[in-house]
């Protein structure tokens, strides 16, 4: 369509955006393990004038809704998706709802919601709810996932870590930390969990919310993906780890595009999350990229970049994908791209 | 499988702001009713003014300094001379300023457009005036001036005898380079709408606007070109090459099965696309569907409609006064008007300002909507946004038809 009417503003992905959501409905996924406290968290920032405009989509295990009539009062819009994990047995029901919400704000049969915030299971793995904005790409087009965000509680989070696999890929995969509950923990024990939870995801800032009490800011703001070049190198559980890749010099969109293919075509189910920001030869603005296993986000290129770095960064959450493979490949791919000059003759 | 529930059905029309942030909103010193004629000047004291025509009598225009978007202030507001007749268009181009004055009835006065000049904004003084009264005319309704030479207008005149009462205002183009004696130097009116023409008059419309013309723009880009829209008569491409002797390229008309008035073109020159504006001018959506309309203009002999801008079910608007397309932003070339080709910037009523995404020109997306709460008093009980204009800054100004007055946006998409 850019080839039939071209337009002078427009970038190689479309129009330049403000930011990565462009105009898409912001979404805030809320995870953490049963009794977390993710729903004590939520009522206090739907009380607030930050949350207002907001609908909530409630995925409980079980048949009775009880976080759902706890919430119903306090959103504009409540879904309850029950009798299952959002995660695998009930994504389509996610689907189903995220669109329902589409077409029932389009009719005037709902109020005029300008945020999502889902909150999952206690059990629930969100990688297969991220994945569920790629491949539908209707919803894709109409919600963007601003924030993830983990709830912990410091009385039994810690054991949780220990205990369900869940649970660790929740705070590994999380924008935002939250621990919750501090007022009955010793703090000791709050201290020691903080530091488990900078290991597992150095890349998220971590709060504490006492009887869910958060600045509003912290549930909504999104994370700048510039944020992740200060990633640490961390260990983590079941063969999970995170690494940068950053590039000082503009690179091109085909080169970065048929390693990314390469990447995901052998290892795609271990691409747990990958994210960043990247300086594309002839880009004005850093151009946004996402991944979510083998599926990619359509890339955005954003209006201008946040400071002065104009380093390509790339963060990589991953399982068993070692930083070095990944930087060859990249290496790889560039050469192959661009192969030296012949001498003159 | 699952239990999906939602709130009862919600069928009450109330206030919706979607990535616009409000940066001010001012009731223009009680006279908020404002009209189709929007603006920006940067007055040699190097304040950003905005010039704002009124919908109706008792005022003509007003300006206000919106050098700081976030502090409005009214630096002028002016009376016109009787309250049978309105001014409703006005444009700026530099120090110079012409504002239409369209009346009620046939043969009052002042009917045509009066040019001021604004180097002062606090005290704007006459220095000229085009008369286009007439037993069968009531003057000026818009009109366009950007280039400080001409103004291309829809006007009535004391020569022209419609085959309808009507159909009184056609295209005419006026030299203002010497704003004291403005001289017509061309003119078009659709054949048959003239007495005298050897074509059978058109065929009525069922709400029967009139064909007759309303938005006149030209642009730097195509000055031989005149984008015309004619109410009733759909729109006209106009070879304005001789300036004395206009010859239309082609049109398009979407009425039949819809039902007439349309109101702007704006050519996006770059990308072969033209946008078409319908005005809603029925109360209680009985005119629906009023719409924006995206054509592929490559060809200019041959236009085709490719989308609509999309609207919400027409519904829950249908119960609160108008309810569709009217103004969008024009690209207007002036150098304190933003440049776009991607995004359309509407209003529509009830249906407040929304701003659609044509990336995709086959697939226009809404990206913003601000349809703030009725002024208070409002007859409607509901906004009814009338007109919008856009900074070079990008700052976003919209108009209420009614009462409220001039609300300054940003866009947040």
């Amino acid at each position: 369509m850019l080839d039939l009417f071209p337009s002078r503003n427009a970038s190689p992905f479309g129009r330049r955006q403000k930011r990565e959501r462009g105009a898409r409905i912001p979404v805030t996924v809320v995870t953490g393990f049963l009794g977390a406290g993710k729903t004590t968290l939520l009522r206090r920032f739907l009380s607030s004038p930050e949350g207002a405009g907001t609908a909530v989509i409630v995925n409980e295990f079980g048949a009775v809704g009880i976080d759902d009539a706890l919430l119903r009062s306090s959103a504009d819009e409540t879904v309850l998706l029950g009798n299952g994990c959002i995660c695998c047995i009930t994504r389509s029901d996610l689907q189903l709802a995220l669109r329902r919400l589409v077409f029932d704000r389009e009719h005037g049969t709902v109020p005029p919601f300008g945020r999502v915030v889902i909150e999952t299971s206690g059990l629930a793995d969100p990688a297969p709810i991220l994945q569920t904005f790629s491949t539908d790409r209707a919803l894709g087009g109409e919600f963007h996932v601003d924030v993830v965000l983990a709830v912990v509680d410091a009385v039994g989070g810690d054991a949780n870590l220990d205990a369900a696999a869940e649970a660790r890929k929740q705070v590994i995969l999380a924008d935002r930390l939250v621990i919750s509950k501090t007022d009955l923990a010793d703090a000791t024990a709050v201290e020691r969990l903080t530091r488990r939870l900078q290991l597992l995801n150095p890349r998220a800032a971590i709060d504490i919310a006492v009887a869910g009490a958060l600045d509003p800011d912290r549930v909504i703001a999104p994370v700048n993906a510039e944020r992740s070049g200060f990633v640490a190198e961390a260990e983590h559980s079941d063969g999970i780890e995170s690494f940068v890749i950053e590039m000082a010099e503009p690179i091109e969109w085909p080169t970065f595009s048929r390693a990314m293919e390469t990447l995901t075509a052998l290892r795609g189910a271990d691409l747990l999350r990958v994210k960043g920001l990247l300086n594309i030869a002839g880009c004005r603005g850093p151009v946004v990229i996402q991944y979510v296993q083998h599926l990619a986000h359509p890339p955005v290129e954003l209006e201008s970049w946040p400071d002065a770095n104009r380093t390509s960064r790339v963060v990589f959450i991953t399982r068993g994908v070692p930083e070095r493979q990944v930087r060859d490949l990249f290496a790889a791919v560039q050469a192959l791209a661009s192969p030296p000059q012949a001498p003159p003759a | 499988m699952a239990a999906t529930e939602s709130s009862p059905a919600m069928t009450s029309y109330q206030p919706v702001v979607w990535n616009f942030k409000l940066l001010a909103h001012d009731m223009l010193a009680g006279f908020g009713g404002m009209g189709e004629g929007m603006s920006v000047q940067i007055a040699p004291d190097g304040r950003r003014i905005i010039w704002l025509a009124h919908e109706s009598a008792p005022k003509n225009f007003t300006a206000v300094d919106v050098t700081d978007p976030r502090k409005p202030k009214v630096v002028c507001q002016t009376d016109l001379p009787h309250a049978n007749m309105r001014s409703n268009s006005l444009e700026t181009c530099g120090n110079m300023m012409a504002v239409a004055y369209q009346t009620s009835k046939k043969d009052l006065q002042p009917a045509g457009f009066e040019l001021f000049d604004i180097s002062k904004p606090e005290n704007p003084k006459s220095i000229g005036f085009f008369d286009c009264s007439g037993p069968h005319s009531r003057g000026v309704h818009q009109l366009w001036f950007c280039d400080g030479e001409y103004v291309h207008c829809a006007s009535g005149s004391r020569d022209f005898t419609p085959t309808h009462p009507q159909d009184d205002q056609f295209y005419r183009c006026i030299d203002v380079r010497n704003p004291s004696k403005p001289v017509e130097v061309g003119r078009w009116w659709m054949p048959g709408t003239r007495q005298g023409d050897n074509v059978m008059p058109p065929t009525r419309h069922q709400l029967d606007k009139g064909y007759r013309a309303h938005n006149t723009n030209v642009y730097p880009q195509r000055p031989d070109r005149c984008y015309l829209a004619y109410i009733d008569g759909g729109m006209f491409v106009l070879d304005i090459s001789d300036k004395a002797n206009p010859k239309k390229i082609s049109s398009w008309t979407n009425s039949p099965p819809y039902t007439g008035f349309m109101h702007t073109i704006v050519p996006l020159f770059d990308r072969g696309l033209m946008l078409v504006t319908d005005e809603s001018t029925e109360n209680n959506a009985k005119d629906w569907p009023k719409l924006i309309w995206v054509l592929d203009a490559r060809d200019e002999t041959n236009l085709v409609p490719i989308s609509t801008c999309p609207l919400p079910d027409h519904t829950i608007y249908a119960k609160a006064g108008r309810f569709g397309a009217h103004n969008i932003h024009e690209n207007v070339p002036l150098p304190t008007a933003w440049q776009n080709d991607q995004i359309v910037l509407g209003t529509f009523f009830n249906g407040g300002l929304r701003a659609y995404d044509i990336s995709n020109p086959y697939q226009p997306k809404e990206v913003g909507v601000f349809m703030p709460p009725a002024p208070a008093g409002a007859p409607t009980g509901t906004i009814q946004m009338n007109d919008v204009f856009v900074d070079e800054r990008g700052i976003v100004y919209t108009v209420d038809r009614h009462l409220g007055g001039l609300y300054i946006l940003e866009m947040d998409f």
